[in-house]
């Protein structure tokens, strides 16, 4: 077997440029590969076979690669980087030509968009041809639009008069521009939908042949089973993922917890003697203090409550609340976990051990009161607090999982602030965008007594343990 | 011992080691690049055999650190000997002595502990860091400034630098992610879950009085097990092994319905995962799927 780009590898003062390049895109793709792993790669293939493809492959694998999940991004850069230079030259002439189709189509879209300004025979055409300066999302989202769109919107700027006082250019463009970013998000959704995909969005670097790689393996990554389940808003997750997101929340909801009594057992490099006990024990040897005693650290598993929203406007959500649940429940011995509509409920006993998913949900859905209705949280909480109060130690952790919209929402917030004087920590999975947080205003109110995070995709979830509450 | 891939992967396999050219590759980078080798993976995937087999490979020590949360510098690297300390000041107080602290941090006294055995070692030995995981990031990150240096100081003794550098395998069961810091210190191998042919090459070394049929079904039907339910434990290798050598002594040929229910819980070893068996697969489902399997050679 031949190595692809061998060419370039069997020429030693190749090697470091060429593999400076590969780590240039795998951090691109999100890979962490320092210089020192850079320069691992180029040991290691000093102890390679360098025309066996293969194991080229696993010895620049073994040292740069850290992770299980970063395996499939490195296996995917590697085929498209090491490959023939035919190969590579008739891909990158492709996506080079591709590159110059799309630019096209942008000036024609901007070109379109503008004479449409210009043929409102409006006043305020001319001056607002020349401020409006579009975005490449906003020209795609033009040239993307529906034609009925487009003529909607033509109509409107045929429409609009001009105002005697204040020349009306910049709040004309300020509404295309808003519209064409409404459509741009929504076009961006459809499209995902109906391709499945996620929303992984890979920086580039203005270098065509590393930008060519990292284009087409970000895309692939998205066509990728479970990386698009990661990506995808979970709202969206169809029956036939169902299986597969559950054994991803599960795994997610292990970690969460292995997090969270880490955190919580931490340890102090010292001993502490136990000075009662060592002299109890040193009386045999006369006083001396022969044989130290320590003080054992107690240790206290940490409690976890988990709040649950599944009111009506957290129906979309309801299967993923679910597996969390259910997935908190199955590794947690001693979780509490109660869901919230108008009023608190307590499902912790549905949760017994050795009953299936499906058989537990079906009963927490059919006897459980909750369920769609509209969010109370503040009677929620007033609830547990009447009823549960003796949950709340300083050993334990509550979850909530809700998208903020509430009836009386800062008697909430004053009711969740109460609850954080008494626990250990606070951490609100937020299934609301963060960009619409400040438009909402509730998460704001919420925010001073809790730590929020952004959560409506396994991604997020996954965010959140590896960077928040990891090593905070 | 001076190796090539070809080699290791000879000698790994004269030692019971069955490996694809991955591990072994990663295995011979590690100990070319003199890195430490983090191995990654679900309990009983192999991952402490590694340690185990390589110092058969090189006729070595082999050194253990097992990881438990609050492990410290003192239970790790080294620790003096206070109860020798507290009777050499007894006995020079009684004979007049009054330069007693010089003589009290001698090697005498010092306790080695795995890391300070490893890096004071004669010849090098094999340190197997083990469920590295389950450690405190302060110990992790003290483990990743000596797994860096091979050289330890000590107050009283000044630095000691490693003889020869230690051959070292850390081990995780990924239950919480490890440092970067440490991550890029070591070589990294994932070792996931064998597949059939792998697990029945390995019954025919481990237990060859099984006869290759019945470790084919047996590797088959712990496979059909370990991806078909969603377990608390999936079962590991050492099960497998153990499941055959169940089947020998009862003396059974194949996996038949009669001889999988006598023998499940050697496989699956909690009420849990045993309900979840009966529940979604049962006796009968698996050894269907088997008997599919055995007609559609190649699959799994």
């Amino acid at each position: 077997m031949t190595t692809a780009g061998e060419a370039e590898l069997r020429e030693p003062s190749a090697w470091p440029e060429n593999l400076a390049r590969f780590a240039h895109i795998l951090r691109h793709l999100g890979m962490r590969v320092s210089t020192a792993e850079t320069m691992d790669g180029l040991r290691a293939l000093q102890y390679v076979s360098l025309l066996d493809r293969e194991q080229v492959r696993l010895a620049l694998r073994a040292v740069m690669v850290k992770n299980r999940a970063e395996r499939p991004i490195f296996d995917r850069v590697f085929d498209l980087y090491f490959a023939a230079p035919e190969e590579k030259a008739g891909r990158r002439e492709q996506w080079r030509a591709e590159r110059e189709r799309r630019a096209r189509e942008l000036e024609e879209a901007e070109a379109d968009l503008l004479s449409s300004v210009e043929a409102s025979g409006q006043s305020w055409a001319e001056r607002s041809r020349e401020r409006l300066r579009l975005t490449e999302e906003q020209k795609q989202a033009w040239a993307r639009l529906p034609e009925e769109e487009k003529r909607r919107l033509r109509e409107l700027l045929a429409r609009a008069q001009a105002n005697p006082v204040n020349n009306p250019a910049d709040l004309i463009n300020r509404i295309i521009e808003g519209s064409l970013n409404f459509w741009h998000h929504h076009l961006m959704k459809q499209e995902q939908r109906r391709e499945g995909g996620g929303a992984r969005v890979a920086e580039l670097t203005g270098d065509a042949e590393v930008d060519e790689v990292i284009t087409q393996v970000a895309a692939q990554l998205d066509r990728d089973a479970d990386e698009s389940l990661l990506y995808r808003d979970m709202k969206e997750i169809g029956e036939g993922e169902l299986a597969r997101m559950s054994v991803l929340v599960r795994r997610l909801a292990r970690q969460l917890v292995s997090r969270i009594s880490r955190r919580y057992y931490r340890s102090h490099k010292r001993r502490v003697v136990d000075v009662r006990r060592t002299i109890r024990q040193n009386i045999n040897y006369g006083g001396a203090l022969f044989e130290l005693r320590y003080r054992s650290r107690r240790i206290t598993r940490p409690r976890l409550v988990l709040i649950c929203d599944v009111s009506a406007s957290m129906a979309p959500y309801a299967r993923f609340v679910l597996q969390f649940v259910y997935g908190l429940a199955a590794v947690v011995r001693d979780i509490e976990s109660f869901v919230f509509s108008e009023d608190l409920e307590r499902i912790t006993s549905y949760f017994g051990r050795g009953k299936g998913f499906a058989g537990t949900m079906a009963r927490v859905m059919a006897e459980s009161k909750q369920w769609g209705r509209a969010t109370n949280l503040y009677r929620a909480l007033v609830t547990f607090w009447a009823g549960y109060r003796h949950l709340l130690t300083r050993s334990t952790w509550v979850l909530v999982v809700s998208d903020t919209r509430t009836l009386a929402a800062e008697k909430a917030a004053a009711e969740l602030g109460r609850m954080r004087g008494l626990v250990r920590e606070i951490i609100w999975l937020n299934t609301l965008p963060k960009r619409e947080w400040r438009e909402h205003g509730t998460p704001v109110l919420f925010q001073k007594h809790c730590r929020m995070f952004e959560c409506y995709t396994l991604a997020h979830l996954e965010k959140v343990l590896r960077t928040h509450i990891a090593w905070t | 011992m001076e190796l090539t891939v070809r080699e290791l992967h000879r000698a790994l396999e004269a030692e019971g080691y069955i490996c694809e050219d991955e591990v072994v590759l990663t295995m011979f980078l590690a100990l070319k690049l003199q890195k430490p080798l983090l191995v990654e993976g679900a309990p009983g995937v192999g991952k402490t055999e590694i340690a185990k087999v390589l110092s058969r490979v090189f006729d070595t020590e082999l050194i253990r650190l097992q990881c438990y949360e609050g492990l410290d510098e003192n239970k790790a690297l080294y620790e003096w000997n206070y109860q020798r300390q507290l009777l050499k000041i007894q006995i020079l107080k009684e004979s007049g002595c009054t330069d007693i602290e010089k003589d009290l941090f001698g090697e005498e006294y010092l306790l080695e502990r795995p890391l300070l055995k490893a890096i004071r070692a004669e010849r090098q030995v094999v340190l197997l860091i083990d469920e590295v995981d389950k450690t405190d990031q302060e110990f992790e990150a003290f483990l990743f400034e000596v797994l860096s240096d091979f050289q330890v100081s000590i107050p009283e003794l000044g630095t000691i630098v490693a003889r020869r550098i230690p051959i070292v395998v850390l081990t995780s069961n990924a239950e919480r992610d490890l440092s970067d810091g440490l991550r890029r210190r070591c070589v990294f191998l994932f070792l996931d879950y064998p597949s059939v042919e792998k697990e029945t090459r390995i019954l025919q070394v481990k237990v060859p009085e099984a006869g290759p049929r019945l470790a084919r079904e047996v590797a088959q039907a712990v496979h059909l097990v370990r991806t078909g339910l969603d377990l608390r434990k999936k079962p590991a290798i050492a099960e497998t092994i153990d499941w055959a050598r169940a089947l020998v002594a009862l003396q059974a040929d194949g996996l038949g319905p009669e001889a999988v229910g006598r023998t499940l819980n050697v496989v699956l070893k909690n009420r849990e995962d045993l309900e979840t068996f009966h529940r979604e697969m049962g006796v009968e489902g698996l050894v269907a799927r088997l008997q599919d399997a055995a007609a559609l050679p190649g699959r799994g």
